[in-house]
């Protein structure tokens, strides 16, 4: 049922290596993600789906038939740019049947086609301004309508809300969503912001430096990231060295502080270095509920940031963050007062130095 | 096999390098080259040959050993200095003056550094003739203010050089205007302020060191334009390097072949300095 | 906009006339040089020999046959550089930007067009004399290469109407590819890719996207050109010596001697002058401004 398949895609400019050993199944009708900081080689992946960008080696295809080698135009998947690229000298009706009319629709066919995608946008009432006159959601949507409008196999989207205030970037992506699943169609969404791919997505792949750190689901790669990097760019994270203890029973220790893992350390050796990450949410205060692991920690200061407040401790030499939701009766402690701290085994992460 | 595959795959790789060359951009390009190049070609090579079957600069030195030479070309400089000079006083507070405190002004005085264009160098100088050849008269009264400009040399001297800040109006004024946006000069003119400056100090001390750029690229067009003028300066009949350059041809064959050939170099000079000044795009200008 | 400390007045009419002093001198000069010499012409086209107000000599305009074939003629040679450094100039922008070639070709092209939309009036018809005329340097290539005499077997001329058209271009063509090359810059590469990705070849994007887009802008410009070769006067007297009667040609000499006997009927000329000069300013700022709506 594979729909749409990267088998082993490599990308070089030159000596610059952008996409190295991309593999990827897409599902029909499934939502990924490319998740990544600036040049990690998602836009340029996205863009080699598209056609605009060669492989050096390695294919894709979609259904089965190979379109590694086809122009742009020959392969039936809708793209939505960043800088949602709407022909300016044609009103919204016009661009979105622009694919259409290319592919000699009869006009009582391509004209139903745009009512039916502008009804979907809700922007019946803007069918003939032209892209001067609207604002950048309005532009947004009739870009996705465009690229819907052709009946494509695949859509992909760049960064399409990027260029976006904060608070229509919600309310698009949700639409986004909608429209998505409405339809059943297939998509690939290149994103650099983790709320959007948690929110939007069945699967993430977490992107570094031309390779693939993870693919997982967002409560997989948030809960249970594999690598460092995928710790760190997915939700906030107290990170620290550590040295192993005793692998036989999980056991870690932070600057001379023993912590109790669930992660299997069987591999390991005693002495051993690793990297730990326990989130901070992860982290209370004894009062609350003990759980595995308690430790002494100074409180070392306190910010407060609407929803959630954040305790700044230090735990033998190591700085953690400690997140906890606020409410009118919250009883914080003394800076400089030294509190007793749990987390679950299930809480500290370990993972490769 | 693996060598005949290998084969395969090299004379695939060049074509498609021979593919991804754009010919008919290359077509274009070197057709406007040749254009462009093979009168300047011609003018550089006619001008060598003034020596039978001999390469050389006997033009050349004919050219600017001539006296009348130095004579026009010094006085064309001349005028270029005082139209450059007068310019920058007459725009630079202008265009400040609208930033700073009349923004309202905008639109008319934008609207009269249209009106060049609408009003070429023959028709300019056609006005200006008629109206400064008769003494200029409080109206409707006999009491003369003025003797006809036309009349006195210092007179002409001062048509032409308005004529020329008419030319040059459009362009003088958007370098400024344009260097003062960029340099922000409300806010500095406002520091200048707080720090106890005076009018003139700022304007000298503060705005002009600040859009040297713009100044310079504007006094560079203006330059440009005036030496090599023609309609102006005969018609007003003043000593300048155009209409000597004129007179030249109609005398001579290879001296002014020489010029010219010169005459390009100078402006290509001038534009070039514009470039480094302003690392932009090039401007048009001129009278043709 | 705010007012700033500079201004701590406030907006009484006594004020309000002080802050026009400092455009007064700018307006002055406007005013004596440049207005002035356009109203006195203005005046003397509506003025008889009597010095009173009358339209006959604008009539005269239309009627008297060498001033409408001056005009004609003076049309005939703007609108085929216009038209023909347009297409060309376009052509020359293209290749530099979307085109393709290397970077360096395209400062060397913007810079020289700087330099060769200056390099007009005297040196520049000397040039071109030294190189089409009767013992030029192009000439004399055709007559070695072809055995064609360019004087004797055809019907060319350098000093006339397509020998003038062929020279102007030499500003025509700089002055199109400075204005074009910003303008090309402007088609954003997405528009194209969006357009391929929805299944247009090249042709397609070209003519239902690119060029529908700079349009306006290739208009505008080549209505420049026409205006900016409609006033030329010194490349066409230094070249033709005022035997090319285009209407600029024959003010000059109105203005050298009253040759129509008739001095209103000279202002009458200029006036015409300056009314196709304005139509095709006004025609140019209106395009600009509708390029600049898609172009931002």
């Amino acid at each position: 049922m594979t729909h749409l398949a990267l088998t082993n895609v490599s990308k070089h400019f030159g000596d610059f290596m952008a996409v190295r050993d991309f593999n990827l199944d897409v599902k029909k009708g499934e939502f990924v993600s490319f998740l990544g900081p600036s040049g990690c080689g998602k836009t340029t992946t996205l863009r080699m789906i598209a056609g605009f960008e060669i492989p050096t080696s390695g294919t894709i295809s979609i259904e089965g038939v190979d379109i590694t080698n086809k122009a742009p135009s020959q392969r039936n998947v809708g793209m939505v740019f960043q800088s949602y690229a709407l022909f300016p000298n044609m009103t919204v009706a016009q661009n979105i049947g622009f694919g259409l009319r290319i592919r000699k629709e009869k006009e009582a066919a391509v004209t139903d086609r745009v009512k039916e995608m502008l009804s979907i946008i809700n922007l019946e009432n803007k069918a003939d301004s032209y892209p001067y006159q609207l604002s950048g959601g309005q532009m947004q949507r009739v870009a996705l309508a465009r690229a819907l409008a052709i009946r494509p196999e695949v859509l992909l989207l760049d960064e399409p809300l990027s260029a976006l205030d904060a608070k229509i970037r919600v309310s698009l992506r949700a639409e986004i969503r909608s429209i998505q699943q409405k339809l059943g169609i297939t998509a690939i969404y290149v994103t650099h912001d983790q709320e959007e791919a948690l929110s939007l997505s069945d699967r993430i792949v977490v992107m570094n430096t031309g390779e693939m750190e993870q693919i997982g689901t967002p409560f997989e790669i948030y809960n249970f990231p594999t690598t460092v990097f995928s710790a760190n760019f997915v939700g906030t994270l107290n990170n620290a060295s550590a040295e192993v203890v005793d692998p036989a029973n999980g056991l870690i220790s932070i600057d001379g502080v023993q912590f109790e893992s669930a992660v299997n350390l069987k591999e390991r050796k005693k002495g051993d270095k690793v990297r730990v990450a326990i989130r901070p949410e992860r982290l209370s205060f004894v009062s609350e509920q003990k759980k595995a692991n308690v430790v002494d920690a100074t409180i070392e200061s306190i910010t407060f940031l609407g929803s959630v407040v954040r305790i700044k401790v230090k735990i033998g030499d190591t700085k953690f963050n400690m997140d906890t939701f606020n409410n009118p009766f919250l009883d914080l402690p003394q800076i400089g007062a030294v509190e007793q701290v749990t987390c679950s085994r299930e809480a500290v992460l370990v993972l490769d130095e | 096999m693996a060598s005949e595959k290998i084969r395969k795959v090299a004379a695939m790789n060049i074509l498609a390098r021979i593919r991804r060359i754009p010919f008919w951009s290359w077509f274009w390009f070197i057709l406007g080259a040749l254009y462009f190049l093979l009168p300047l070609y011609a003018t550089l090579n006619f001008s060598l040959r003034m020596e039978r079957d001999v390469i050389g600069f006997k033009a050349y030195i004919r050219a600017f050993e001539d006296p009348d030479f130095l004579k026009t070309f010094l006085y064309s400089n001349v005028l270029a200095l005082f139209t450059i000079i007068a310019s920058i006083i007459l725009i630079v507070p202008t265009a400040y003056w609208i930033r700073l405190r009349l923004p309202e002004a905008r639109r008319i005085v934008e609207f009269i550094t249209l009106l060049p264009f609408v009003v070429p160098a023959i028709i300019l100088v056609f006005g200006l003739i008629r109206i400064y050849s008769s003494p200029i008269k409080i109206p409707f009264t006999d009491i003369k203010l003025l003797q006809p400009l036309t009349t006195f040399e210092v007179g002409t001297d001062i048509l032409i050089v308005a004529g020329y800040m008419v030319l040059g109006l459009p362009y003088m004024y958007r370098s400024v205007d344009t260097g003062m946006r960029t340099v922000d000069v409300r806010t500095l003119t406002e520091a200048a302020q707080s720090l106890g400056a005076g009018w003139f100090t700022i304007i000298v001390r503060v705005i002009l060191p600040n859009i040297r750029a713009a100044l310079l690229s504007g006094a560079l067009l203006t330059f440009a334009i005036v030496v090599g003028e023609v309609t102006l300066a005969s018609f007003l009949g003043v000593p300048a390097f155009g209409p000597y350059l004129f007179l030249l041809g109609q005398h001579r064959a290879y001296e002014p072949a020489a010029l010219s050939f010169a005459s390009f170099l100078l402006t290509w000079v001038a534009m070039g300095l514009i470039q480094l000044f302003t690392g932009g795009q090039g401007q048009a200008a001129g009278t043709h | 906009m705010a007012q700033t400390a500079l201004n701590k007045k406030g907006s009484s009419p006594a004020s309000d006339w002080k802050k026009w002093i400092g455009v007064f001198p700018f307006f002055l000069f406007a005013i004596l040089f440049l207005v002035l010499p356009s109203l006195r012409l203005f005046v003397g086209s509506f003025t008889n020999a009597e010095g009173q107000f009358t339209i006959a000599n604008i009539l005269q305009l239309f009627q008297e046959q060498s001033i409408l074939d001056a005009y004609w003629l003076s049309i005939r040679i703007s609108a085929a550089t216009a038209l023909g450094g347009g297409i060309f100039g376009f052509l020359l922008a293209y290749s530099v930007t979307v085109g393709g070639l290397p970077k360096p070709l395209r400062s060397a092209l913007i810079t020289f067009s700087g330099v060769a939309s200056n390099f007009a009036g005297v040196p520049l018809a000397f040039a071109f004399i030294a190189t089409l005329g009767r013992t030029g340097f192009v000439t004399a290539l055709i007559k070695n290469l072809f055995g064609v005499n360019l004087y004797q077997q055809t019907d060319f001329d350098l000093y006339s109407f397509w020998g003038l058209s062929l020279t102007y271009m030499y500003f025509q063509f700089p002055l199109m590819v400075l204005i074009m090359a910003p303008a090309l810059d402007g088609l954003k590469r997405e528009w194209r890719e969006a357009a391929e990705n929805l299944g247009a070849s090249t042709t397609q994007y070209w003519l239902r996207v690119a060029l529908p887009v700079l349009l306006p802008s290739i208009l505008g410009s080549m209505i420049l050109l026409f205006g900016n070769a409609f006033g030329a006067y010194a490349t066409a007297y230094a070249l033709t010596g005022g035997r090319l009667g285009i209407i600029t040609i024959q003010i000059g000499a109105q203005i050298r001697g009253d040759v129509l006997h008739n001095p209103g009927l000279g202002y009458a000329m200029a006036m015409g002058m300056v009314v196709v000069m304005a139509i095709s300013l006004i025609g140019y700022s209106w395009l600009q401004k509708r390029s600049e709506r898609w172009l931002r």
